[in-house]
């Protein structure tokens, strides 16, 4: 009787695709269940920060098509997202469409704004990209606050609450069903794009341009439809905070939105699903857990209590230097240095060639 | 055992640890009063925001130490938000989920984020952010505007300038520059009521953005100067306002200065020093250096604590009496038997008519109709380095 000693896959279909082990697809399987299973348990506190986390995700995954993927750096990140929101809510507000159309429309409008400011990338590289995007984020900026016809200017834009079968959409529970599948649908549309023809286009640019040119790639082209597409998921979770939340306040997409955002995937990982995830989760929970650590001291220790709030401000940037030093590669190498341990645990030492 | 029964083991652990990581609290007397607060502490307001939480601790200590509301003692949950919204978010439900039943917020922000959720969760709210609208008890019928919005201060501002301008027998209408903040903020006093008083006035305003982060205001004072304004007002923070008044003196711009609420404080004259003197500041909370008899309890309370009641600014008493206010609420519940529930507490700040605070403000009244308790403000003059009563308390035109 022969053995198999490892997974060996005899259809290229097998090959291909997105969870190629038994062991990948049963950790899936449980990731899957504990998001179905967490809302019957978590209180409204909980569910709260699992919807920022999963707004989080789809706006990371969104800056990582553009950031990790392509090599595109963006500061644009809070811009489009507004651009996302507002469209969502002035879809609704102004024209009375419904709240997933309007959400539709509001992502493919951020596409196109996203495009657009994508257009100095053609000549523009790193820093100098970085602060031709800062440039969408002060333009957006300034059009939102300044612009009141349009966006409420200075009062906030009041969105009515998303329905569907009788039931209101934006309670914590009700929303937390859209935002995962949102976030999911995200997930799983990335994972594909870079199997795609498209999404090979991108890592070839990050990696090098000239050469990608050479190979044939159009570059101009394939950078836009970076933009365009990194945009769309970007705008999506500008209109998930429009209708989870209600109301649309200019000071929600600052560029502090943007600078938070780049630390979540480069804490996470760049160019990785998984590190998106990983990053939002962590820089959504980070505040809440040094919150919860304040508080139990403002009993027992009040000066050391009354200290944390400057400590948070340091840990948040200790964090991403620490990041930077130690694993470059964030959170989601963390994960596979993790797995990579555990693959033949407790018996031998394996070659650390990172598996596959 | 296979690779993937511990891989199974170890992601429900992991799923196990995670879930346990809720719940905490305090340990307070179960009758305690829950109240909760989020204060800017390291953020772009802790500027102001310092001492306006301290201020609200403050209060709450003086209060618990004297038995509490109606005997039962306050517990605040407060935290540093640093000014953004989703951490504003998150400490708004996790306080409320712990059972606060009325929430003292803080910036523009934070405060029309939470706007629509807490008439849902019907939880009385109070911002330092005066914006005119959150008064309008059918707009946000749970917000509460303790002190003078925007709007009103920048109407009373007008009307003295217009009555100056009569007195000293000029010609012509009164010329006054508006130099505000870019953002809804810096605007408010402007589009929720001021421009349409300045025309009924017939004062000519003309408006000035001071851009973020700007460190020299030479081109907006050069257009000042050519338009001959004699009066200039500011709606910023003390920290810009004080670059903008160093930088007029030095071009020498003949006008009269003016402050709302957010840079008439003693922080301006510590960042502005010389500069500030004779600056015009719209008050709505007496600077503790003030003599009025509402601010005596807070000269003793901080004196008491070994405090020097000349560090801390008008936010202090901002904050004390914003939540005097609320406490106030809540003792006209509990006095009335009846349930602390947050429809209550509205119900029965609604019910305060000409609360007399001993001068730290005009006497304050809400009604079902509106919110915004305080209509009027004393004005004060930069005199030798301090903060003096320029004039008597004085209510904003309606």
């Amino acid at each position: 009787m022969s053995m198999e000693c490892g997974v060996y896959h005899t259809t290229y279909e097998a090959d291909t695709g997105l969870r190629r082990l038994p062991a990948e697809r049963i950790r899936l399987g449980i990731f899957i269940l504990a998001v179905v299973i967490f809302p019957f348990f978590a209180s409204s506190y909980w569910l709260n920060i699992a919807n920022q986390i999963a707004i989080a995700t789809v706006g990371a995954i969104g800056l990582n098509i553009l950031v990790g993927y392509t090599g595109q750096i963006s500061l644009g990140q809070g811009a489009f997202m507004a651009v996302g929101a507002y469209a969502a809510g002035l879809f609704t507000l102004r024209l009375g469409l419904p709240w997933g159309l309007s959400i539709a429309l509001a992502c493919i409008v951020t596409a196109a704004v996203g495009t657009f400011f994508g257009i100095p990338s053609l000549r523009l590289k790193g820093l100098y990209l970085a602060i031709a995007t800062l440039a969408a984020q002060e333009i957006v900026q300034w059009l939102v606050t300044h612009w009141p016809a349009l966006t409420g200017g200075t009062e906030a834009l009041v969105v009515p609450a998303p329905r569907a079968f009788g039931i209101r959409l934006n309670t914590d529970f009700a929303f937390y069903w859209l935002a995962a599948a949102l976030a999911g649908g995200t997930a799983l549309f990335t994972a594909n794009l870079f199997r795609s023809r498209a999404g090979r286009a991108f890592v070839a640019i990050r990696d090098q341009d000239v050469a990608a040119s050479v190979i044939g790639v159009n570059v101009f082209r394939y950078k836009l439809l970076a933009f365009a597409t990194s945009s769309f998921f970007v705008g999506l979770a500008g209109a998930m905070i429009a209708f989870y939340r209600n109301i649309i306040t200019w000071e929600r997409f600052t560029l502090e939105t943007s600078i938070i955002y780049l630390a979540m995937i480069i804490v996470g990982g760049l160019g990785t699903i998984r590190g998106s995830l990983f990053g939002a989760a962590l820089i959504t929970l980070l505040p809440a857990l040094i919150t919860n650590v304040g508080r139990s001291l403002q009993g027992s220790a009040p000066a050391l209590a009354a200290q944390l709030p400057n400590v948070q401000q340091a840990a948040f940037g200790l964090v991403i230097i620490l990041f930077l030093i130690f694993e470059p590669e964030g959170l989601s190498k963390l994960w596979r240095n993790v797995k990579d341990y555990f693959h033949v645990w407790p018996f031998a030492y394996r070659r650390g060639d990172g598996g596959r | 055992m296979r690779v993937a029964d511990l891989r199974t083991i170890r992601a429900v652990s992991l799923a196990l640890l995670v879930a346990g990581c809720g719940g905490g609290g305090g340990d307070a007397p179960s009758n305690a009063i829950k109240i909760g607060a989020i204060f800017d502490l390291t953020g772009p307001t802790a500027d102001v925001g310092v001492d306006y939480a301290a201020g609200v601790q403050g209060h709450v200590a003086h209060l618990n130490a004297s038995g509490g509301i109606e005997g039962r003692p306050i517990e605040l949950l407060f935290q540093d938000y640093a000014y953004e919204i989703a951490q504003a978010e998150q400490l708004y439900s996790q306080f409320v989920g712990e059972g606060a039943v009325a929430f003292m917020g803080w910036g523009t922000g934070d405060t029309e984020a939470l706007r629509l959720r807490i008439t849902e969760d019907e939880i009385p709210f109070s911002s330092a952010s005066l914006s005119h609208v959150l008064g309008d008890a059918h707009e946000s019928p749970y917000n509460f505007l303790v002190a003078t919005s925007y709007s009103d201060q920048f109407r009373i501002v007008l009307r003295w300038i217009a009555e100056k301008h009569r007195e000293e027998g000029r010609a012509g209408a009164p010329t006054v520059a508006l130099m505000h903040n870019p953002s809804p903020f810096g605007l408010s006093p402007w589009v929720q009521g001021g421009e349409s008083y300045a025309a009924e006035l017939g004062v000519d305003v003309t408006l000035y953005e001071m851009p973020g982060g700007a460190t020299d205001f030479t081109a907006e004072f050069t257009r000042i100067r050519q338009s001959g304004a004699e009066y200039v007002v500011f709606q910023n923070t003390s920290g810009p306002v004080s670059v903008a008044l160093r930088a007029a003196r030095r071009l020498n711009i003949d006008a009269t200065f003016a402050c709302l609420n957010w840079c008439a404080n003693a922080l301006l004259m510590r960042l502005a020093g010389d500069d500030a003197e004779g600056v015009i500041g719209a008050i709505p909370y007496a600077p503790l250096t003030s003599d009025a008899a509402g601010v005596a309890p807070i000269r003793e309370y901080l004196t008491s604590i070994g405090e020097s009641p000349e560090e801390r600014t008008n936010a202090y008493t901002q904050g004390w009496w914003t939540f005097g206010v609320f406490a106030e609420g809540i003792r006209r519940t509990l006095a009335a038997g009846r349930p602390l529930t947050g429809a209550n507490i509205k119900a029965a700040l609604e019910s305060i008519r000409e609360l007399d605070t001993g001068g730290a403000t005009v006497p304050l009244t809400f009604t079902d109709e509106d919110h915004r308790g305080s209509k009027g403000l004393r004005l004060f003059r930069v005199e030798g380095g301090a903060w003096t009563p320029h004039t008597d308390f004085v209510t904003a035109p309606r």
